[in-house]
C-alpha cells in the first residue's frame, strides 16, 4: 500500500497538547482539528470525483440516488456526513465499501481503487443497527470477525472488549446485550484490523444518554490514535461537538461542505426591550430584511445577523423611551445550518473548500 | 479458506439454533419414534411398513429443513445489515456465498445423521436384531437422501440470489417435486408412441435442465431386500457424483449473480 504525505503544516487547536508527550488535555464539547502524528497533516483516506448511482424505478423512470458528487477527506480528520432521510448517505457509503457499484465518476481510499482487496484490509465499517449472531457471546464474535482478517490472537480480542469496557461481559451471548452493548461490540469488531479509516452510520442512534457519550468518547479517542473516521449521523449535536469538517447531502448532491468553522460563522443576536411602542417594530420590521421582530403588548424582540450594526437598533429604542431588557449574541449550530440547507432550494455551495 | 470456514461455522451454529426448523425436525423425529405402531394399519410386512415409512418421513423433513433453511440464508444477511459488517473484511462475495452454503448443508447433515440413528435404533428394537449386516444398510437411504438434500440447498441458494424467499420457497419446493416425479413420467412419454412429438421434446427438454431428484431414491432396494440395484457401488458413486456436479454448476450460478447483486 501506498500513501502519499504532504509535508502541509496543520495548525493546532490551542487546548490539545501534543500526542508525542502522550497527552490529550481536551474538551470535547469544542471541536477539534485533527492533529494525527505531531501535527503534520497527512494525504486523501477518501478522494470522490463525479460519484453517481442512478436506479432505474419500477416504472422505468431513471432516480439518481448520488448525483455527481465531489468529496475529499483528509486523512486522520473526523468527517460528519449529514443529510435528511434518503438524501444518499448511506448509498454512498456502500459504494465507498464496494458493496454496491458506482454508476460513473471515480472514488479512491488512500489512493486505491475501490475494487481492491488491499482496502478492506485497512477500512472498516459499522452499519446502523446491524444484527450480530445472537448465539455468539462478545468474545465468540470478535473471534468470528478476527478469523476473517486470519487474525488469532485471543488477546488483541481481549484488549479490544477491555477497550469498549465489554471485557466483564465478554463470555454473556449477544441476545443479553443492550443496544449501548451492541453498538460497542460493533466498534470492536470494526477494530481489528486496525483500521486507518473508519465508517460509522449512526454510531449512535437509538442509544440512551450514557452510551451516547461512551460511543462519542471512544470516536474521539480513535483520532487520537490517527485514525480518519467518516461518521453518517443525524445526532448534530454529536457531529458538532467531534468533526472536524462535514458536508450535507440533499437530493443525492452535496449542499455544503467544509470546516464546521467556517459554516458555522454568522451568528445571530436577539436583543429584548420593553416599553416599546408598536410603531418602532414596524420600522425594525421594514428596515431589517433579515430579522425576526416580535411585539407584544410593548415587549419587543429583534432577532438579527451578528452583521447587522447593534447599536443603532439598542439606539432607537431607547431614543423612542423603551428599556432594553437582554442583548443574547447566539452562535450558529449545526442544526441551524442543516436544517437552512435542506429545507431551502439553494444550490451547491462549498465553503471552506473541499479539503 | 479461512473465511469460508468461519462463515460456514457461523452459519451452522445459527441453523442449528433456529426453532422453526428445529420444530420441522422434532416433528420428522417424533413420526420416527411412534413409527414400529404402525405396523397395526397395514397387513404388509412389518419391516416393509416401518422401513418404507420412516424413510419417507426422513426425506419430507429433510426436504422442508432444506428449503426452509437455505431461502432465507441470504436475505436475512441482507435484511439483519450482517453481510456488510462481513463483505466489507476481505472476503470476497463468493467466499460468502460458498461458506452459508456449506453451513447449511453441514447442519442439514447433522440433523440427517440423527434421524438415521433413530431408524436404525427404532428398526433394531422393532426387528429384535443387533446384527450389524442388517442395520448397516438401512443407513444407505439416508446417505443418498444427503446428496439429494445438498442438490435441493443448492437450488435454493442460487434461486435466493435473485429471487424473494416466498418465491424462492415454492420455486424450489415445485423443482423439487418435477425433479422427484418426472423421471417416471419422461420414460412414460418416451416408451409410449402415442405421445406427441412436441410433448416429448417438451419432456426432454425439462429433463435436460431440472436435476432428476428421483435418482437418488433407493428405497425400494431397502425395503425390499429381495430387489437389488445391478452394481450398487458404482450407483451410489455416479448418482453421488451427478449431486456434486450440478451442485457445483448451481453454486456457479448462484455467485454469478450475487456478484452482480446490489445488497
Amino acid at each position: 500500500m501506498c500513501v502519499t504525505f504532504s509535508t502541509t503544516v496543520h495548525l493546532r487547536a490551542p487546548n490539545s497538547l501534543p500526542l508525542v508527550f502522550g497527552l490529550s488535555q481536551r474538551d470535547d464539547r469544542y471541536n477539534h482539528a485533527a492533529i494525527p502524528l505531531g501535527g503534520l497533516r497527512l494525504g486523501a483516506a477518501i478522494s470522490i470525483k463525479n460519484l453517481t448511482k442512478t436506479y432505474t424505478l419500477r416504472s422505468g423512470v431513471k432516480s439518481n440516488a448520488v448525483d455527481g458528487i465531489d468529496l475529499e477527506v483528509q486523512e486522520g480528520e473526523i468527517f460528519g456526513f449529514l443529510g435528511p432521510n434518503g438524501a444518499g448517505k448511506t448509498t454512498t457509503i456502500k459504494m465507498l465499501l464496494n458493496i454496491i457499484e458506482p454508476t460513473s465518476g471515480e472514488a479512491t481510499i488512500f489512493g486505491h481503487e475501490l475494487d481492491d482487496m488491499t482496502v478492506h484490509k485497512i477500512i472498516s465499517y459499522l452499519p446502523e443497527k446491524p444484527y450480530y449472531y445472537e448465539h455468539m457471546t462478545g468474545m465468540e464474535i470478535l473471534r468470528f470477525y478476527a478469523s476473517l482478517f486470519s487474525i488469532k490472537d485471543e488477546e488483541k480480542c481481549e484488549g479490544l472488549l477491555k477497550k469498549v469496557n465489554l471485557y466483564n461481559d465478554r463470555e454473556k451471548p449477544i441476545a443479553q446485550y443492550s443496544k449501548g452493548m451492541q453498538q460497542r461490540i460493533g466498534l470492536a469488531q470494526s477494530l481489528l484490523n486496525d483500521p486507518k479509516l473508519l465508517f460509522l452510520d449512526e454510531p449512535t442512534g437509538g442509544l440512551d444518554p450514557i452510551a451516547h457519550k461512551e460511543i462519542r468518547d471512544l470516536i474521539l479517542q480513535f483520532r487520537d490514535e490517527g485514525k480518519t473516521v467518516f461518521i453518517s449521523s443525524h445526532e448534530l449535536s454529536d457531529v458538532e461537538r467531534i468533526c472536524d469538517r462535514v458536508a450535507i447531502i440533499k437530493k443525492g448532491k452535496i449542499a455544503a461542505q467544509g470546516k464546521l468553522e467556517d459554516l458555522l460563522q454568522g451568528g445571530r443576536i436577539e436583543v429584548t426591550a420593553s416599553d416599546v411602542s408598536e410603531s418602532v417594530a414596524s420600522t425594525f420590521r421594514s428596515s431589517l430584511s433579515d430579522g425576526i421582530v416580535s411585539w407584544n403588548g410593548g415587549r419587543l424582540i429583534v432577532d438579527v445577523p451578528d452583521s447587522v450594526d447593534q447599536n443603532s437598533i439598542i439606539d432607537t429604542i431607547r431614543s423612542s423611551g423603551g428599556l432594553i431588557q437582554s442583548i443574547i449574541p447566539r452562535r450558529k449550530r449545526l442544526e441551524d445550518l442543516f436544517v437552512e440547507t435542506v429545507s431551502d432550494d439553494r444550490p451547491v455551495q462549498n465553503v471552506g473548500g473541499a479539503s | 479458506m479461512n473465511a469460508i470456514v468461519s462463515i460456514a461455522r457461523t452459519t451452522f451454529a445459527e441453523a442449528i439454533r433456529r426453532k422453526v426448523l428445529f420444530i420441522i425436525f422434532l416433528i420428522g423425529v417424533t413420526f420416527l419414534a411412534v413409527a414400529p405402531g404402525l405396523n397395526v394399519l397395514s397387513a404388509r410386512q412389518e419391516r416393509t411398513v416401518l422401513v418404507g415409512f420412516t424413510l419417507g418421513v426422513i426425506q419430507l423433513t429433510s426436504a422442508l429443513i432444506a428449503i426452509v433453511l437455505t431461502v432465507y440464508l441470504i436475505p436475512n444477511e441482507i435484511e439483519r445489515r450482517t453481510i456488510y459488517t462481513i463483505l466489507c473484511k476481505p472476503v470476497r462475495r463468493w467466499q460468502f456465498f460458498v461458506g452459508k452454503y456449506l453451513g447449511a448443508v453441514t447442519a442439514l447433515g447433522v440433523m440427517m445423521a440423527a434421524m438415521t440413528v433413530l431408524l436404525i435404533i427404532v428398526f433394531a428394537l422393532q426387528q429384535g436384531t443387533r446384527d450389524p449386516a442388517q442395520l448397516a444398510p438401512l443407513a444407505k437411504g439416508p446417505l443418498m437422501f444427503f446428496f439429494q438434500m445438498s442438490l435441493l440447498a443448492a437450488v435454493a441458494m442460487c434461486l435466493s440470489a435473485m429471487v424473494q424467499p416466498i418465491l424462492n420457497f415454492f420455486l424450489t419446493g415445485g423443482i423439487y417435486l418435477v425433479g422427484t416425479l418426472f423421471g417416471t413420467i419422461f420414460e412414460t412419454f418416451q416408451e409410449n408412441r402415442g405421445v406427441h412429438p412436441v410433448t416429448k421434446a417438451i419432456s426432454q427438454l425439462v429433463m435436460s435442465i431440472l436435476p432428476n431428484f428421483g435418482k437418488f431414491n433407493v428405497q425400494n432396494p431397502l425395503i425390499n431386500p429381495n430387489q437389488q440395484i445391478g452394481n450398487e457401488s458404482m450407483y451410489y458413486i455416479g448418482t453421488a457424483l451427478y449431486g456434486v456436479v450440478y451442485i457445483i454448476i448451481l453454486l456457479l450460478i448462484g455467485i454469478l449473480v450475487f456478484e452482480r447483486k446490489e445488497v
